[in-house]
């Protein structure tokens, strides 16, 4: 605030009856409300006139736009996006500012991403509805507004510029992050917009379909309690949630459940703390944390912490365990989970406005082929449950009692087989792990007489009396 | 995961997927000829194909379909594994479901091979041989790739070996898809190494096919109970 009003001093001690007040009122109306095609110089006007009001448009960027805002708003939206990216990132030398809160930099990445979803999947339903001419007209001339590379480049740059990845490495070295900061990420400002920058890249890839790159970009950000991103709820929420998702995508069950678990842990444990508008927000997220697990459950039967089993089973109880008995019933119950909790995924180009029908929704695609996966492996737990009954099996008899095939049989025999084996992480990037064995039942086929043996599990006492002891001090 | 970063993985294509280099569409040309690379050398590097699926999602009038193709069928020879559904998803929607009226070729190309791809995942191997015999299709969309049939097989051969002691050698037939006893025979006992006795296969011992019995236990330290010391050491302090 500080900057703001000693910029304001002058320019009133000067005249105070100057025409120049209202002149930057008038010019940040146009900008909020005019849509014009800003080139570079223009763009660059506007911003002289306004870095005396430089801090209230920090703010105006963190702001969420309002939910019924016209394509004309999300436009000059954008444009305002680039100017004050264009103006942190290539002014001469570092901008001295502060920023206004310690979670500005998340909210204005956040906001900057999320209209950037948002408008993606306008644009595509503009197309498929395909009878908004005006509308239609106007996405087709502008077919770089909101485009997937300047929202790539406007985040790389960030990070570059911040030197975060460099930082962070130090950091995990155990070494001063100032050392290799640089003339920009030394500043507080940089820093945080490199640093969430990179959360901002998780969930583009993972919004674009590419999952494991999405996980690649968090390599340098370790994943505790003492993340910068921790500090701030949403950043903590939204990173494993992305994280999670696209584990499971990559079939990594147990470590997307190890993700989601961790922080529905964490939000149930805060709820009393949070009564506020952030935390509503969360709700819903919540909500779809808890579908997604489900479907992990049933890929991968684990055993949950007591919370969450017991939430899970309140708010998916009976999807749950029409996801666990398998089948072809089941198939459905995988779909409409999914859709209510995958994130709003967007293609990274514009639709083809001369074609609506042309343009599938790419939440159907990405659903298909998990579908695939789904349909692979929807007798698993068929098979699961009548090979816990024996030591000993004959295969034709079995595929008596499930009325298949024995060559139908041998191969849900080899894939579920096949499935116990999963990549697991113990250390270092999110991608690297171990590959395990991560179900308690295992056989093997001598010929058509498969030889069964379950894990016996010894019972875990530890977190049941850490519990009960903290009860008794309570 | 299988064929994620190979050891033949050169350096110029390392600096391409690591860096920024990877959203420059000039580098498809590169990441091209690495792909010819790997169908001729019988290797996979499914990362760096997706970095390549990625330039053509951005820029979609550099696609070239047989490069698209060329590249689910080297990542389906990594079965059981993620590696075709990670490519499938890097794919544009149209142009992996078929559409009332977008039956391209690609489109009608993309959908077989995760037909053939689904078989492969769900252990159909004798319906996977049936199928790739089906149809002139297939034979043009695998024939830039040098020893498909070979690696598909020995990969079926391996997770055999991983599931089962012993099996009747008319099933392993058809699942290796050889359609001549002979050609079968050579192969379990060359490839493999495994004996043939009457109509049994007799496979080694390994870590897989024992089902061994465990017991998992809970490991227990002192850290677990760090918090519950330190509070009662407090209190009473």
């Amino acid at each position: 605030m500080s900057a703001f009003q000693q910029a304001q001093a002058p320019a009133r001690a000067i005249d105070p009856d100057s025409d120049v007040e209202e002149e930057a009122l008038v010019n940040d109306y146009k900008e909020q409300v005019q849509y014009e095609e800003d080139d570079a110089e223009s763009t660059q006007l506007s911003l002289a006139a306004q870095t005396d009001d430089i801090q209230s448009r920090l703010a105006a960027a963190a702001q969420p736009l309002d939910y019924s805002a016209g394509l004309e708003v999300k436009f000059s939206s954008y444009d305002s996006y680039c100017s004050l990216f264009h103006f942190i990132l290539n002014s001469e030398g570092p901008v001295d500012l502060e920023p206004p809160s310690y979670y500005w930099a998340w909210d204005v990445i956040d906001e900057f991403i999320y209209q950037f979803n948002s408008f993606s999947s306008y644009r595509a339903r503009i197309a498929r509805q395909g009878n908004n001419e005006e509308e239609i007209t106007m996405l087709r001339e502008n077919p770089n507004t909101w485009g997937c590379y300047s929202v790539l480049n406007v985040l790389y740059s960030l990070i570059q510029k911040s030197q975060i990845t460099e930082q962070l490495a130090a950091m995990k070295r155990n070494e001063d992050p100032a050392a290799v900061a640089g003339e920009y990420g030394s500043k507080n400002l940089y820093k945080m917009l490199g640093y969430f920058s990179i959360i901002g890249l998780l969930r583009v890839h993972t919004l674009l379909g590419d999952f494991s790159l999405a996980l690649k970009t968090l390599d340098d950000i370790e994943l505790n309690k003492k993340a910068m991103f921790a500090r701030v709820m949403a950043a903590h929420f939204t990173t494993y949630y992305y994280v999670g998702f696209s584990y499971m995508m990559m079939r990594r069950y147990a470590d997307a459940i190890r993700m989601f678990s961790h922080i529905l842990v964490y939000v149930s444990r805060t709820k009393n703390f949070q009564k506020n508008a952030q935390y509503d927000s969360i709700t819903k997220k919540n909500d779809q944390m808890y579908a997604l697990i489900a479907i992990c459950v049933a890929f991968q039967p684990t055993r949950l912490d007591d919370t969450i089993h017991t939430a899970l089973r309140e708010k998916y109880g009976d999807q749950l365990l029409k996801l666990q008995r398998g089948g072809p019933e089941a198939l459905p119950i995988y779909e409409e989970l999914f859709r209510t909790a995958c994130p709003k995924f967007i293609s990274p180009v514009p639709p083809n406005f001369d074609e609506p029908e042309a343009n599938i929704d790419p939440i159907e695609h990405h659903l298909s082929v998990f579908m695939d996966e789904v349909k692979t492996n929807m007798f698993n737990p068929t098979i699961k449950s009548y090979l816990r009954l024996y030591t000993t099996m004959d295969l034709k008899k079995l595929a008596g009692f499930l009325e298949v095939k024995p060559e139908e049989l041998r191969g849900w025999l080899m894939v579920n087989k096949q499935r116990t084996k999963q990549l697991r992480w113990t250390d270092g990037g999110l991608l690297e792990g171990e590959l395990v064995n991560v179900s308690d039942l295992d056989y093997a086929l001598q010929g058509d007489l498969i030889h069964i043996s379950e894990a016996k599990v010894g019972r875990k006492l530890v977190d049941w009396y850490l519990r009960n002891l903290s009860r008794t001090y309570a | 995961m299988n064929g994620e970063d190979p050891q033949e993985r050169p350096d110029f294509i390392r600096a391409i997927i690591s860096g920024l280099e990877r959203y420059n569409p000039e580098a498809a040309g590169t990441l091209e000829a690495y792909l010819t690379q790997q169908c001729e050398e019988k290797f996979c590097d499914c990362n760096a194909n997706r970095a390549l699926l990625k330039l053509y999602q951005l820029n979609p009038d550099r696609i070239k379909d047989e490069v698209i193709t060329n590249i689910l069928v080297k990542a389906m020879t990594q079965f059981p594994s993620p590696q075709f559904d990670l490519s499938l998803h890097l794919l544009s929607p149209s142009q992996s479901n078929p559409g009332p009226n977008s039956s391209s070729e690609l489109t009608e190309a993309v959908s077989k091979l995760r037909a053939l791809n689904a078989q492969l995942e769900g252990a159909e191997y004798a319906r996977f041989w049936a199928t790739l015999d089906s149809d002139d299709l297939y034979a043009d969309l695998t024939t830039d790739i040098a020893g498909f049939e070979d690696m598909i097989r020995v990969r079926i051969a391996q997770l055999v070996g991983q599931s089962y002691r012993e099996i009747q050698f008319a099933v392993l037939e058809s699942w290796l898809g050889l359609n001549n006893a002979e050609a079968t025979t050579q192969f379990i006992t060359e490839t493999c190494g495994w004996k043939v006795e009457g109509d049994l296969v007799q496979i080694p011992k390994n870590a897989e096919n024992e089902a061994r019995k465990a017991e998992i236990r809970e490991d227990v330290n002192v850290d677990m109970f760090a918090r519950v010391i330190k509070r009662s050491w407090e209190e009473s302090a």
